[in-house]
């Protein structure tokens, strides 16, 4: 069997891995699986489920760069700040190039993001004078947050969804005070 | 800016093993990492020379405008400065990665004086906060980096979305940026055979177990780093909350399977903790995995109260002192390999003398 990551080498690791009732099972050669789970030395550390993210992200970028092959270069779906491809993104396992990256590949981060993380929405820290205070930016978050917070409530994750539900309030006060032509 | 030298660091104890903690018996370190990228620029990986040149002067005068990270004190390194034994000891004493080191160039790590907090420049993302303390006090170190992550901020533009939070190098991180975890010695679990189901079972909360130094090193030293693997979907606060309680209930289950051990293999556990403290005390060849396994076998004698004199700050600054780039550092010229087994040995055999 070849490996899954490189696809030249025999695989001689293999990874089963139970998540959401589904198995998925990874087979790497010897070099990728000690190139993926390479030592954390102290202070580096692996921060993901190997075997989802290199599986999974790696399918889909495989996809989409299967259908790339097809296309010339001229039709080739690339980042207009960093120039990656989705070739480029498989190949450097699943980290993307620049900010934009993140719009650019919109449906493979999303697709990745589904098989990796617990949510789809931010609700951690912002940074300090983001530029985020225009009225159609906080309409914006707001529309999400209601659609987040139905979902969150669907799913009975009450702490999530009184979160969600203290920035929704907090972001129509905002609205109204910048709408009431009062202070930005 | 003047480069700081590793003597510098080496002159003092790690603060993080050195001062007391909550739970310190158990949980050795808690430490906090924030990943945060700028606006406009793309990712260390993406990136040209010059763009990554750019950014660490960029985030060089975010550092030195901020207090937070030692101010007039703080320390800079510049990897590219330095040769691979000294970039071998910031691997050692956990202020830099692997892959930090691995490609010095363009590069920059900033340490505060007692080496709490630290910041690397241009690794996956181009900053890499961290904050570590001692014992298990992740709400604590999560209001230290918190605040450090304001101060410096305040002089950057982030990659921010309002959807997805914090934009890093991978989705893996994206959202909070933050990859929290407690350092654990757990020999308790481990003696009684109850290690690998319990491991099963944090991996079923989506939480990450490792090894002290990864892959292939599981039980050395009987060291177990546990992490979160979430970072989108929930706050910080309830993450580390999460990860809190879990890391509680380890702390219990170590002291019943200790407790355990003394009423059932009281014999058992005082021949592991004897035979442990006699290869250090009388050893003249210590292999690394083997030192890390017998240090292992007299923190828990340590504190236990078998070993009334010997300091248990002591033997945590040895887990670091023995590595081989310490060893090397203290042992500067040429040498054959086997030495550092034998340099291992004395300063194992002369840390104990003094300390009995």
């Amino acid at each position: 069997m070849l490996c899954d990551k490189c696809k030249k080498n025999e695989a001689t690791v293999h990874i089963k891995e139970f998540h959401n009732g589904k198995c998925t099972d990874l087979h790497l050669c010897n070099d990728c699986a000690g190139a993926a789970g390479q030592d954390i030395g102290g202070a580096q550390e692996i921060g993901f489920n190997l075997a989802e993210v290199l599986f999974n992200v790696n399918q889909i970028a495989e996809k989409i760069s299967a259908s790339d092959r097809k296309k010339t270069p001229a039709e080739k779906k690339s980042c207009p700040v960093c120039s990656w491809t989705a070739d480029d993104i498989r190949h450097h396992d699943g980290k993307v190039g620049c900010p934009e990256c993140y719009k650019t590949f919109q449906n493979l981060i999303k697709q990745a993001i589904a098989q990796v993380q617990r949510g789809s929405l931010h609700l951690g820290k912002r940074p300090k004078g983001a530029k985020n205070d225009s009225p159609a930016v906080k309409r914006n978050e707001l529309n999400s947050l209601k659609k987040e917070l139905q979902d969150l409530i669907t799913r009975e994750e009450y702490e999530a969804a009184a979160i969600c539900r203290d920035r929704i309030n907090i972001l129509k006060a905002e609205l109204e005070i910048i709408e009431d032509g009062g202070e930005k | 800016m003047t480069a700081a030298n590793v003597d510098e660091l080496l002159k003092n104890p790690v603060s993080f093993l050195d001062d007391s903690g909550p739970d310190d018996d158990i949980a050795i370190s808690s430490r906090i990492r924030l990943a945060r990228n700028l606006q406009k620029f793309p990712f260390p990986e993406a990136a040209s020379a010059e763009v990554m040149q750019e950014v660490c002067e960029i985030v060089s005068a975010a550092a030195c405008n901020s207090s937070s990270l030692g101010g007039e004190n703080m320390l800079v390194f510049y990897p590219d400065q330095m040769n691979a034994l000294d970039r071998e000891i910031l691997l050692e004493r956990r202020l830099a990665s692997r892959d930090f080191i691995r490609k010095p160039e363009t590069r920059r790590l900033f340490v505060c004086p007692d080496e709490s907090c630290s910041l690397m420049v241009n690794e996956e993302d181009q900053l890499r906060l961290q904050t570590i303390r001692p014992g298990s006090q992740l709400r604590e170190v999560w209001k230290s980096i918190d605040a450090i992550d304001n101060d410096i901020g305040r002089h950057l533009q982030y990659a921010f979305d309002e959807q997805l939070g914090f934009l890093t190098s991978c989705p893996t991180n994206v959202g909070t940026g933050m990859r929290a975890s407690v350092m654990l010695h757990l020999p308790g679990l481990v003696l009684t055979g109850q290690i690998a189901p319990t491991i099963q079972g944090i991996n079923k909360l989506r939480l990450a177990v490792r090894g002290i130094f990864g892959e292939g090193s599981d039980n050395w030293g009987n060291l177990f780093q546990i992490s979160n693997q979430n970072t989108l979907g929930e706050s910080e606060t309830k993450i580390i909350d999460e990860l809190d309680s879990v890391i509680h209930q380890l702390i219990m289950q170590e002291k019943n399977a200790r407790r355990t051990l003394l009423e059932n293999n009281r014999y058992a556990i005082l021949d592991h903790v004897g035979r442990s403290y006699g290869l250090l005390r009388h050893s003249y060849k210590l292999g690394f995995e083997e030192a890390m396994q017998s240090l292992s076998g007299l923190r828990i004698g340590v504190d236990m109260g078998l070993f009334s004199s010997i300091d248990i700050h002591k033997v945590n600054e040895l887990f670091i002192k023995i590595g081989p780039a310490h060893l090397r550092k203290s042992h500067e010229g040429e040498y054959p390999d086997d030495a550092l087994d034998i340099f291992r040995a004395a300063l194992c055999r002369d840390t104990l003398r003094q300390l009995a």
